[in-house]
């Protein structure tokens, strides 16, 4: 037994302080979630309606449809990767399935299929220059942003696509009806309204939570982000992973973007714009590694939930609107600066 | 005579216009360690990444058990039986022990691919234990909180489990403290002794002269000797060869 034991970490018995950071670096949702019920308590504290029932539903309405964007891009993120299109595809998918449905005999569901299909492939295209091309996804999704926004400005002219009231449409339904809990009446006064776009948020989320931290793809997606050499030489996909990853995330900015048409009526060329910003911010805060390899979709969810009640929770207060990005900027940089230095603590302690 | 397990023939590499490899053969028998040595840059890595599968060669004859192979991936090579334990490209650091053990091979159960992490943690304790880990280190701890020994270890019991029949070191020893590096070697001369082939490739000559049976030196792309063994030649000859020197004598 010579001295290079010592460097071992196990030993001296490690103080309560340790315990709590060592806890924090394993599990990367935990500040995400102190800081989510700081703010709920601190906004509960100043305006008590914060927490009424209608004031969440009405937050929760808007946030599942960035959260979904989020959760696909938290895998993406998770194998290495990420997508700046995504807020572009957001906008040009609704207006694609709408001027099918205005301007041609398709009906509804096909031209939901087609549209998703357009989402969908460009995705592919994506994956296909980041992979085969080996051109970094930086500079692939940025020029994929403004080809895809250029496309919706120029299929439309600019103008935004009618939609007319898609209410007796089962699709339209399912994508984004709603149902009234313990409420009653038409306002469902007293209770909760739960869009099905939320239900859509919590399955989606369950499964990719599923995928990525129980199954054999979930255990590629890690390692892909993590050690791409070790990766491939253990014989992992790593371009098949990414690629269905970019697709993923692309189908989901579609679905995305019409759901969000359905439910405001209207299929705005330019919807979307900038959402890729505060997408990527919702998975960061959550606490998924932007160079990959660790990636968290409960955290993302936490992420989306923090991002939501901050920009809710700033209105309520008194706080202007415009000084959101204030907060969400300083938000970021807070909690990439736990995340790091939860990581060199755990680097250390090795 | 008894066929060689691996013969690699007349092996050429390019990477665009450096000349890597110049027409290099080798062969390694059954029970058999084989020191590669060389100058850095003398091309052992790339002698190696071409029969692991890791990068493509641009001619020559590659036989295993006598078979012709092609191995165009890293999958035709762990499917022929080559095990590849490379210095620093070999674990993910995120990912625990069991998951990196298995990885790209992973036990799973049903039609979506559920990993059968039970089974995962019990196979990679019983193998950690039988590199000689003998602390307690749960299946479950992420590779980026063991030590540069550890993670030799842990590379080491994947060949194990795999059962490899080739199995492939390069530079494992780098980085290691005495009692680690032992360890490695030990390792080594067990899976000669229970009849697999090791190409052993370290820096340190005195590494090698403790393990290996046969040891085969390159230089410049091309073998220079590969019939030297521990046993006849001294370290002075073998580095002499290393560096060229015993040409210009
Ligand atoms: N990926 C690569 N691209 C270009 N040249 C390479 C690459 N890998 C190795 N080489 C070159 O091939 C030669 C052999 O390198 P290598 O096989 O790594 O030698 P060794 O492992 O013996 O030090 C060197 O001249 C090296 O610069
Ligand atoms: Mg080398």
């Amino acid at each position: 037994m010579t001295d290079e034991k010592t460097a071992a970490p196990a030993g001296a018995a490690p103080s309560r302080d340790f315990d709590l950071l060592r806890r924090l670096s394993a599990t990367p949702e935990l500040g995400p979630l102190i800081l989510l019920i700081v703010m709920l308590i601190v906004f509960t504290s100043i305006n008590p309606a914060f927490l009424s029932l209608n004031n969440i539903s009405n937050a929760l309405t808007f946030t599942v449809e960035l959260g979904l964007i989020a959760l696909g891009m938290t895998l993406l993120m998770t194998s290495g990767e990420f997508d700046l299109s995504v807020g572009s595809v957001f906008g040009f998918t609704a207006v694609v399935m709408w001027t099918l449905i205005n301007s041609t005999e398709l009906g509804m569901p096909l031209s939901f299929a087609i549209a998703m299909g357009v989402a969908i492939l460009i995705g592919a295209v994506n994956g296909f220059f980041v992979t085969r091309l080996k051109i970094p996804s930086f500079l692939v999704t940025l020029g994929m942003l403004l080809v895809v926004r250029g496309s919706a400005l120029w299929l439309t002219s600019g103008f935004p696509q009618r939609t007319w009231e898609t209410g007796q449409q089962w699709l339209a339904e399912v994508l984004v009806g709603d149902f009234c809990i313990g409420g009653t009446g038409d306002f469902c006064s007293g209770g909760l309204r739960v869009y099905m776009s939320l239900i859509w948020f919590i399955v989606i989320a369950a499964m990719l939570h599923y995928v990525l931290t129980r199954t054999r793809f979930g255990n590629w997606i890690q390692a892909t982000g993590g050690n791409p050499a070790a990766a491939r030489n253990r014989g992992v996909p790593i371009r098949r992973v990414k690629m269905l990853l970019f697709m993923l995330t692309s189908a989901l900015a579609g679905l995305a973007g019409i759901i969000s048409s359905i439910r405001v009526s209207a299929a705005n060329p330019n919807s979307g714009t900038t959402y890729e910003l505060e997408v990527i911010a919702m998975v960061v805060i959550g606490g998924t590694a932007l160079m990959g390899g660790r990636g968290t979709i409960l955290g993302t969810v936490l992420g989306v939930l923090i991002l939501r009640l901050m920009r809710n929770g700033i209105v309520l207060i008194g706080v202007p609107g415009l000084a959101y990005n204030i907060f969400i900027g300083a938000i970021i940089l807070g909690m990439m600066a736990l995340h790091s230095a939860l990581e060199r603590r755990h680097n250390e302690g090795t | 005579m008894t066929t060689p397990i691996v013969e690699m023939r007349g092996i050429e590499k390019f990477y665009g216009r450096i000349h890597a490899l110049r027409g290099v053969n080798l062969q390694v028998n059954r029970g058999e360690i084989v020191g590669l040595l060389g100058d850095n840059g003398a091309g052992k890595s790339t002698l190696i990444k071409v029969l692991s599968g890791a990068v493509p060669y641009t001619s020559g004859q590659i036989l295993i058990n006598g078979k012709e192979v092609a191995l165009t991936s890293t999958n035709d090579a762990i499917d022929a039986g080559v095990e590849t334990i490379y210095q620093d490209s070999a674990l993910v650091p995120q990912l625990s022990i069991a998951r990196n053990l298995f990885l790209g091979r992973e036990l799973t159960r049903g039609p979506l691919g559920r990993l059968d992490q039970g089974e995962m943690n019990r196979v990679a304790t019983d193998l950690l234990r039988r590199v000689g880990i003998t602390k307690n280190i749960p299946p479950t701890t992420p590779i980026s909180s063991l030590s540069g020994g550890e993670r030799q270890a842990v590379a080491i019991a994947r060949a194990m489990y795999f059962d490899s029949e080739i199995i492939i070191l390069d530079e494992p020893t780098n980085n290691l403290g005495v009692a680690e590096t032992q360890g490695v070697l030990n390792f080594v001369r067990d899976a000669r002794d229970k009849g697999h082939a090791c190409i052993f490739i370290a820096h340190n000559i005195h590494h090698v002269f403790q393990v290996v049976d046969r040891m085969v030196v390159m230089r410049r792309g091309e073998v220079a000797a590969d019939d030297l063994s521990p046993k006849t030649s001294s370290i002075q000859d073998v580095e002499n060869i290393i560096t060229g020197e015993h040409l210009a004598a």
